[in-house]
């Protein structure tokens, strides 16, 4: 057969009309601008979290600025100096305090355990007594010291902060256009070499001061009564080889004060570093502030704790019964239970821990057969355990349904191979079910840490909100102290800040801390989720 | 590429070099196809040539080149994979919505216009290229609006007109007895078979010209089966059709021409009566006798 | 064969330990859920002796619909009196001689709640307005028009990573852009946008979900009769969507009523004494602060002591927002597993 020629045709009308012109406006058709349109809708994600980095960064960018002028000050104007004074003071305090806690450990003893009338054991410490009124004694004439010292660095760093105002006010009158009043404005200098003179000049005053301080609080440390209970002298020696210590370290303190000059700079990573590291939040202060983020950081990561400690096996656990053990009954109750419960809001928990729980879990901590827990008994009602408590149930609906999720992606297949091969219900949990989604249930686990690290008005009702770095000291005792949290600070200091003070930028680079961190948390259970991802098919 | 045996190749003369415009033109590794078209004055309208199409990094189709004819069923048969769906929904460029899928190379004509082209609106194309789909989707609608949603969109608002279009369509695709009294009822509410054939009324409804089905019976029980093969027989008449079946019996029954594939690349294509009874090709004879696929 | 001995016969030992560990589980998951019980109940039975009373009709009215007052406690003539600002500052007009008597004072425990339920009813109408706008719209492009690529998938990173942002990083944000930056101070429009734009993410994934249900096949049906993309959309896909959209965006609702760190800065105020309405041009009204029952809820338990007195507000604020929040938390519970099952294709 040959491909011949087809049959005359007539030319073909044009029946197949396609192109058709729409209506454009700017190039683009309706469909186009519609598209366009939830295009854009679909980038506001993208500029919210811009907008949200550019924010924080612009409200907080000046902190680190203004904070390394805060600390200039505090070393120009003296108060560096001085408080080399204070800590050897504050030191002596808390040596003080160490003696009478264990006044407070004999008394128990002899009134608890031996039942030994209150007179009587009062007339047993009486030698006590008196060496520890000695004791605290010892440092009075280099308190008084510190008290002039205090009150003239405080009067040339107040001085400072005039003549800054007046500068500032000067600029602003020159912004305004009005030199004549600009010029009115009188501004002393400040020769802060000048100023510290009478201070630096007190040294051979402290010198003297020091040692005869240490002089005493050693022949002291000679004439020191025994306890009554032998239990307690190991603690009383220990006492007496802090107070050498301590004395032993006057020397040193003596050379840092020798060696110290105002004029020294303040480098510009000191302000990063006294912020990331800085131990204490102190604002607001007649002395010097302070903005330290760690006390912060570490109550939101100790209450963080608790809560997970307390919400990852509920949560897992609970994950685990509902999607492999519960009957259908009782999974169609549960889950809409606990969805429930995520819906609770999180000032209402708060108010929940204030009324009540704060109170149920001290008179439980004062319960006898609990007294081995870490830290029981307690006295303070909000504490890391109270709000911990609280931000577990926010959490524990968080990871149950991500986790159950995750439960739920195991194919049917692996757990029906398991039984085919004849293990029971609980191996093919544990061997199957769970390892397969283990990657899930972790990702769960970090989305719920993000959820409690960020959680805030629990915290700021139920944490106790004292700014310290909890004692570590006695372990897992830790729980039961009170803290301040990262996002409880943001929002009690947020209200009553100036805007633009360097109070409020601290806030906001707090903010972006936390900001940081939820990224880093999120990050972190995207990554383990796409692995699992890979890993299941 | 797999070629007809060239023993065959050989006895055949090869194409006359005054061979004019084709317009017509089929395949030229087909001499025998091509021929017949040729001489039998077939009149075809959509001009499948030397068709590559992928899915990303993967070919789906290679050098496909086919003609259809006007008012004729042309069926597609091959086995799972094998492209026959693909190269359908290349003809009203549904493949346009799937992520990552392009037109290599070659160009499909509808009566001569290029369809890949850019000026072309898939819109218009759409409306003159109907389609009806393997799994029968009507709209969560009434049967009256299932039928109506083309033409409303095209701004057809004439209630009197729009009545008269359901009644035909519902009639041109045998629906009319059934659900004449329920034409408010939804379109969810029938059966299977009945869905199927909505969705051919719904096609018909905006008077295309070309008809694709993609496996329109895949999913019907023997008896709507039936039904829908005998509407496709009336439909010959009026319409175009292009179907892609699994089911070579189908194949057998309604089509007047049929395009066996293979791994995405076209092995034959004939008259049906051919195909069936005396295939050029071992693969299709092997195919069509049910020794694989 | 003895039964005893047959070689299916189950090891009673390893069945006891398995079910002790399945209690173990069954007793965790009941734990989580008897706390939520022990939280609702307490709040629910204390504020329901605010809320409710005994005789007709029934409802504490006064609590329910009027402003926050201070309230009086004092000793006249043998007894112990308690009264609202109001109420006190008429009977000392009536007595003169209760002008100089001694009285406890406690703030916003008497009178009622009613500026704060409609602030927590402004600001989540208009933020959810907001969210649903942008939300859908957003939604509608992810799962419609978008084909996979490096801009999608830095979309869906960007909302991902917002749904992570902790509330309290959100007022801040609002509060540096909208309450300063473009100088609304504290008002209804910068709460609105603080509130939307944290909602957003749930918004947008819930928006997609229901989307996604929606069978491919109406899509192609539609585009293959000649729709265009959007016609296609406006018809056929988003009605079907719609009831799935709204249902799964009342948690989100949930949501931003229950939040207060976002408003504490950028729209709630402790006390203010003109309802929203009362204001002089239209324009004031999006630029006011309001109460809100969340941020009242944490002035009345962290600002004033702790009695029987105050407990009574401080209850009944709790279970009126508890209750608020739970309706609306269960109907969309409710509504969704009903959707469910109706929407089957």
């Amino acid at each position: 057969m040959i491909e011949t020629s087809p049959p005359p045709q007539p030319a073909p009308p044009p029946v197949f009309a396609v192109q058709k012109r729409r209506l454009r406006f700017l190039g683009l058709t309706l469909d186009d601008t519609i598209k366009a349109f939830f295009g854009g809708n679909a980038l506001v994600a993208v500029v919210v979290l811009a907008l949200i980095t550019v924010f924080l960064f612009r409200e907080g960018a000046g902190f680190f600025g203004q904070n390394r002028t805060n600390l200039e000050i505090y070393r120009q104007a003296g108060l560096e100096y001085v408080d080399f004074i204070r800590r050897q003071t504050d030191d002596h305090t808390a040596l003080t305090r160490y003696l009478s806690d264990l006044r407070l450990r004999q008394v128990m003893i002899l009134t608890e355990r031996e039942r030994r009338p209150l007179d009587e054991v009062n007339a047993a410490l009486a030698p006590f007594d008196a060496f520890a009124e000695q004791f605290s004694a010892t440092v009075d004439p280099l308190r008084a010291l510190l008290s002039d010292l205090t009150e003239q660095v405080t009067a040339i760093k107040t001085k400072f902060i005039v003549t800054q105002d007046r500068k500032e006010e000067r600029r602003q009158l020159l912004a305004e256009g009005k030199p004549a009043e600009a010029d009115a404005v009188k501004i002393d200098t400040i020769d802060f070499a000048t100023e510290l003179k009478p201070i630096l000049g007190a040294l051979p005053l402290y010198k003297e001061t020091s040692r005869e301080f240490s002089r005493k609080l050693v022949a002291l440390l000679d004439s020191v009564p025994s306890l009554p209970s032998p239990e307690l002298h190991p603690r009383m020696e220990k006492l007496k080889q802090l107070a050498r210590n301590y004395a032993a370290g006057f020397p040193a303190i003596e050379r840092d004060m020798e060696a110290w000059e105002h004029t020294f700079p303040v480098p510009a990573w000191e302000t990063f570093t006294a912020f990331l590291f800085g131990r204490q939040w102190l604002t607001a202060s007649f002395w010097q502030d302070w903005y330290g983020i760690l006390p912060l950081l570490i109550g939101s990561l100790l209450v963080s704790a608790v809560a997970l400690a307390l919400a990852v096996p509920l949560g897992v656990g609970a994950a685990i019964y509902v999607n492999q053990i519960a009957s259908t009954r009782e999974q169609r109750l549960i889950k809409p239970c606990i969805e429930f419960i995520s819906a609770f809001p999180s000032v209402v928990l708060g108010f929940f821990g204030i009324a009540v729980l704060g109170q149920a879990l001290r008179l439980l901590s004062q319960q006898p057969w609990l007294s081995w827990m870490p830290g029981f008994p307690y006295s303070e009602r909000l504490n890391i355990l109270t709000a911990g408590c609280l931000l577990a149930l926010i959490a524990v609906p968080t990871i149950f349904t991500l986790a159950e999720d995750a439960l739920n992606n195991v194919p049917r297949a692996f757990k029906e191979a398991s039984f085919a091969l004849g293990a029971s219900r609980l191996q093919t949990i544990t061997r199957i079910i769970v390892p397969a989604s283990l990657s899930g249930i972790i990702s769960a686990v970090l989305l719920g840490l993000g959820r409690v690290v960020g959680e805030t008005m629990v915290v700021l009702l139920c944490a106790g909100n004292r700014i310290a770095i909890p004692d570590f000291t006695s372990g897992l005792a830790v729980i039961t102290e009170p803290v301040h949290t990262m996002t409880g600070i943001i929002a009690q200091e947020m209200g009553e800040v100036v805007r633009g003070s360097i109070h409020y930028r601290a806030l906001f680079v707090v903010g972006l801390v936390l900001f940081v961190l939820s990224l880093l948390i999120n990050y972190a259970a995207q990554k383990i989720v796409r692995r699992y991802k890979l890993s299941i098919g | 590429m797999v070629n007809a045996a060239p023993a065959t190749m050989e006895t055949r003369p090869p194409a006359p070099p005054s061979a004019p415009a084709l317009a017509a033109k089929v395949s030229p590794r087909f001499p025998a196809v091509a021929a017949a078209a040729a001489s039998e004055g077939r009149n075809v309208i959509v001009d499948i040539d030397d068709v590559d199409f992928f899915y990303g990094a993967t070919q789906a189709l290679h050098d496909i080149t086919l003609g259809i004819e006007a008012k004729k069923v042309t069926a597609l048969i091959g086995p799972s994979g094998c492209g026959k769906s693909t190269l359908l929904r290349c003809l009203n460029r549904m493949n346009d919505l799937i992520d990552g899928t392009r037109l290599g190379g070659g160009t499909i004509k509808i009566h001569g216009v290029d369809i890949y082209q850019p000026d072309v609106d898939v819109i218009e194309l759409r409306k003159r290229v109907g389609m009806v789909f393997q799994k029968s989707n009507p709209f969560p609608k009434s049967i009256y609006e299932n039928i109506t949603y083309g033409l409303r969109l095209q701004g057809l608002k004439d209630r009197r007109k729009l009545d008269e279009i359901v009644e035909r369509s519902l009639r041109g695709a045998a629906l009319w007895d059934e659900v004449k009294d329920r034409l408010q009822a939804s379109g969810l509410g029938l059966s299977g078979g009945q869905q199927q054939r909505l969705c051919i009324a719904r096609a018909i409804a905006v008077e295309p010209e070309i008809i694709l089905m993609d496996e329109p019976c895949s999913a019907l029980d023997p008896v709507a089966t039936a039904k829908v093969e005998e509407l496709i027989q009336q439909l010959r008449s009026r319409y175009t059709i292009v179907i892609v079946t699994h089911n070579m019996q189908q194949a057998a029954r309604c089509s007047d021409r049929t395009a066996f594939f293979y791994l995405g690349k076209l092995i034959e294509y004939a008259d049906t009566r051919e195909i069936f009874t005396n295939p050029a090709h071992a693969q299709t004879e092997a195919y069509v006798s049910g020794r694989f696929g | 064969m003895n039964a005893a001995t047959h070689v299916f016969r189950s090891t009673a030992g390893a069945r006891r330990g398995e079910r002790a560990i399945f209690w173990l589980f069954r007793a965790a998951t009941w734990f989580v859920l008897l706390c939520g019980a022990a939280v609702f109940l307490n709040i629910f039975v204390k504020g329901s002796r605010t809320v409710f009373k005994a005789e007709a009709p029934f409802i504490n009215t006064t609590f329910l619909t009027e402003a926050p007052e201070s309230l009086y406690i004092f000793e006249w003539e043998g007894k112990k009196r308690e009264m609202g600002d109001r109420e006190f500052r008429a009977f000392k007009e009536q007595n003169p001689a209760a002008a100089h008597v001694a009285t406890e004072s406690y703030v916003y425990s008497a009178g009622g709640i009613w500026p704060c339920i409609v602030g927590t009813v402004l600001l989540v109408v208009g933020s959810m307005t907001i969210a649903l706008c942008l939300g859908v719209s957003a939604a509608i492009y992810l799962n419609e028009y978008a084909r996979d690529g490096a801009f999608i998938r830095f979309v869906r990173l960007a909302i991902l990573n917002l749904a992570g942002v902790p509330s309290i990083v959100f007022g801040l944000f609002g509060f540096g852009m909208f309450v300063i930056f473009f100088g609304w101070n504290v008002s209804l429009l910068a709460g609105w946008f603080t509130l939307a734009f944290m909602v957003l993410p749930v918004v947008i994934t819930a928006s997609e979900e229901s989307l996604k249900a929606v069978p491919k096949g109406f899509r192609e049906g539609s585009l293959a009769l000649g729709a265009t993309k959007w016609q296609t959309i406006r018809k056929n896909v988003l009605p079907y969507a719609l009831p799935g959209i709204l249902t799964s965006s009342i948690l989100g609702i949930a949501r931003v009523a229950g939040e207060t760190a976002p408003i504490m800065f950028t729209a709630a105020y402790v006390v203010r004494d003109k309802l929203p309405w009362d204001v002089d041009r239209l324009g004031d009204f999006f630029f006011q602060g309001v109460m809100a029952l969340p941020y009242h809820i944490y002035v009345v338990s962290s600002k004033i002591p702790q009695n029987d007195y105050t407990e009574r507000v401080q209850y009944g604020t709790a279970f009126v927002f508890l209750f608020i929040v739970a309706l609306i938390a269960t109907s969309s519970i409710l509504l969704r597993n009903h959707l469910r099952n109706r929407y089957k294709w």
